[in-house]
């Protein structure tokens, strides 16, 4: 796992890395499934994400947005992420599996994403960027 | 304290114009001295990079339960002119017009009987925590009509009174509602999402009133000792998320375009009278409406569930009031002793409107517009009122609850959930959540004490003690 939790009074705030640009992203998307939900396993029901911004940081944002509407408009669990980036475009796998209340439930709605303050870093070969998920 | 704060009496503090380059106005906030323990150092930058926002008026203000937020402390109050002033989606917060409102039973406290079945009945009721939605989607026309009408429209669709609306801030809905500027996804969002309670620090909670603390204004607002009341915190669900997520977007942009210089990104705004400023306000004050309908689907849920257990009537449940702690609006205030038109914007702060102010209902005029203030799980709520004072110096506001000290995740790897949840069905409080973590995150330990944060507002004289409730069960998603 290449995201860790850091101390934020009030909201979620993530410190994640990845090799590359990808990875980051994907990484990314882990930390915000892991405030979301419970459980997360299923991989058998895939979405399509495609997308174009003006800025890596904004390809990030919209990029976690879109995931976070189609959780919510399909009821769909989230686990992990495949991201292919080219410039400042994507395309991107979501698995993940019908929400169960029994089992996925006990994590936090995430209200949104802290666009500010977004900065993707490159410390020793690595990609990294801090995020606030807004509960 | 903090290198640069001065104490202007017991409860008040201020930071002079030049904390931060760019201050047009001081900053002040209320606290005690013992919950200056809490004060973040970030939470007063925020308090001061606010006033350096064009337009602002008098005061960036903050309320004891300031802490750490998204551009704006959560606590924070700051009003700006019409004209040269602007609108900041940081100023509101993604959770558009989530508010709490109070519903009074006519059931004693020895009537109650098994609270346990209660809380159990109401959680299947009420569709509480993350993935689940209202048993009926509404239809697009449907879902336009709420956002244009509020409360109203819930109570004209049978989910209420006519009188809980004039027992509404505004009585349930901002006039200036927008759908236009609503995108297709925050639609989209809000169509299954009505009616439902959502997650958090959202909870719906059996109450009795413990305490009086001023018996004229508690009979005009109908609360009365060993009462059991309800109180419900929500807000605008995954449309006013999807809405501040969208206008945050272009209301950046609009701060390059306008040339507005702000020391944090998170503060981005705009002109209050630029295209951006009034799409964002529009589609704002359809959110705030959203909140609304949604409140108000919910209290039928609880009638409905009362008279099913208890075969009380209907309307025999009242709506105490109904408040909104995360908006903006345009109100009428003095500045410099000349009344004016503002955009006061509330984050985490209660409007607190003395007696004979506007938008109060008119048998409540002596005494001053109800303020609902939910302690943290297992801890006392608030009923106070409004005062003239709060008109003087807060733009009419108060605080909004009692602030987190304790970060989530630290709450969740310290705190066991299992243990509270025994902890406080030992002194007869019952919890229902979806799950340990969410009593973890929200234990009563992770926040300040509702008792000091009141009692810091009651001293300074922006809204005055009337009651205090004990919680006896609760739901969490």
């Amino acid at each position: 796992m290449s995201f860790e939790e850091l101390e934020h009074t009030a909201d979620f705030l993530f410190r994640c890395r990845g090799s590359t640009k990808d990875e980051l992203f994907e990484e990314t998307a882990s930390a915000m499934f892991s405030v979301m939900f419970e459980n997360r396993k299923e991989n058998k029901i895939q979405r399509k994400i495609k997308l174009s911004s003006d800025s890596p940081e904004n390809l990030l944002l919209d990029f976690l947005s879109e995931i976070l509407f189609i959780s919510e408009t399909e009821n769909l669990v989230f686990s992990e992420t495949r991201v292919k980036i080219n410039n400042n475009s994507l395309e991107a796998v979501i698995y993940g599996g019908k929400f169960n209340i029994n089992l996925h439930s006990g994590g936090t709605e995430i209200k949104g994403i802290s666009r500010s303050g977004v900065e993707i870093k490159k410390y020793d070969g690595k990609y990294e960027i801090s995020i606030i998920f807004d509960v | 304290m903090i290198k640069g704060i001065k104490r202007i009496n017991e409860v008040e503090w201020e930071l002079e114009k030049g904390f931060v380059p760019g201050m047009h106005v001081p900053a002040k906030f209320f606290l005690s001295e013992k919950l200056s323990e809490t004060l973040e150092e970030g939470a007063i930058k925020q308090l001061a990079n606010v006033a350096t926002l064009p337009g602002i008026q008098k005061y960036s203000l903050a309320m004891p339960d300031i802490h750490w937020g998204y551009g704006f402390p959560i606590g924070g109050v700051a009003a700006f002119d019409m004209e040269e002033g602007i609108i900041s989606p940081g100023g509101v917060g993604f959770d558009i017009n989530c508010g709490v409102r109070l519903v009074t039973t006519p059931l004693h406290i020895s009537e109650i009987g098994k609270v346990k079945r209660l809380i159990n009945d109401l959680f299947h009721t009420v569709p509480t925590g993350v993935g689940t939605k209202a048993d009926k989607t509404l239809t697009g026309n449907e879902l336009d009509d709420m956002m244009h009408e509020g409360s109203k429209w819930a109570v004209e669709q049978g989910y209420g009174l006519k009188d809980d609306l004039i027992r509404c801030e505004d009585n349930g809905c901002m006039k200036e509602a927008n759908i236009e500027y609503i995108s297709k996804k925050a639609r989209q969002r809000g169509l299954p999402q009505c009616g439902t309670l959502g997650s958090g620090n959202h909870f719906l909670e059996v109450q009795t009133v413990k305490e009086i603390m001023d018996e004229e204004a508690a009979l005009k607002f109908g609360v009365s000792k060993d009462n059991v009341c309800i109180m419900i915190h929500c807000g605008s669900r995954g449309l006013g998320h999807q809405v501040c997520t969208d206008h945050l977007k272009d209301i950046e942009s609009a701060t390059k375009k306008y040339g507005i210089n702000i020391p944090d990104g998170q503060l981005a705004c705009a002109p209050i009278n630029s295209d951006e400023g009034r799409a964002y306000f529009g589609a704002m004050a359809a959110s705030a409406n959203y909140a609304w309908a949604n409140r108000q689907m919910i209290t039928h849920m609880v009638r409905e569930v009362f008279s099913k257990i208890y075969k009380t009537e209907y309307e025999d449940l009242k709506l105490v009031y109904d408040v909104s702690h995360n908006v903006a609006k345009f109100e009428e205030h003095t500045v410099d002793g000349i009344k004016k038109m503002v955009c006061v914007h509330r984050k985490g702060a209660t409007r607190a409107f003395g007696p004979h102010c506007h938008d109060i209902p008119k048998e409540l005029l002596e005494i001053g517009q109800p303020v609902i203030i939910p302690g943290s799980m297992g801890t006392s709520s608030y009923l106070l009122k409004g005062t003239l004072t709060a008109m003087e110096k807060t733009f009419g506001s108060t605080c909004h609850g009692s602030g987190r000290v304790y970060s989530r995740s630290k709450a969740k790897k310290e705190i066991s959930g299992s243990a509270i949840k025994e902890e406080l069905e030992r002194q007869g409080i019952f919890v229902k959540a979806t799950s340990n973590n969410v009593i973890a995150e929200e234990a009563p330990g992770a926040y300040k004490s509702s008792s000091e944060v009141v009692s810091v507002v009651h001293k300074a004289g922006i809204s005055l003690e009337v009651a205090r409730l004990e919680p006896l069960g609760v739901i969490k998603g």
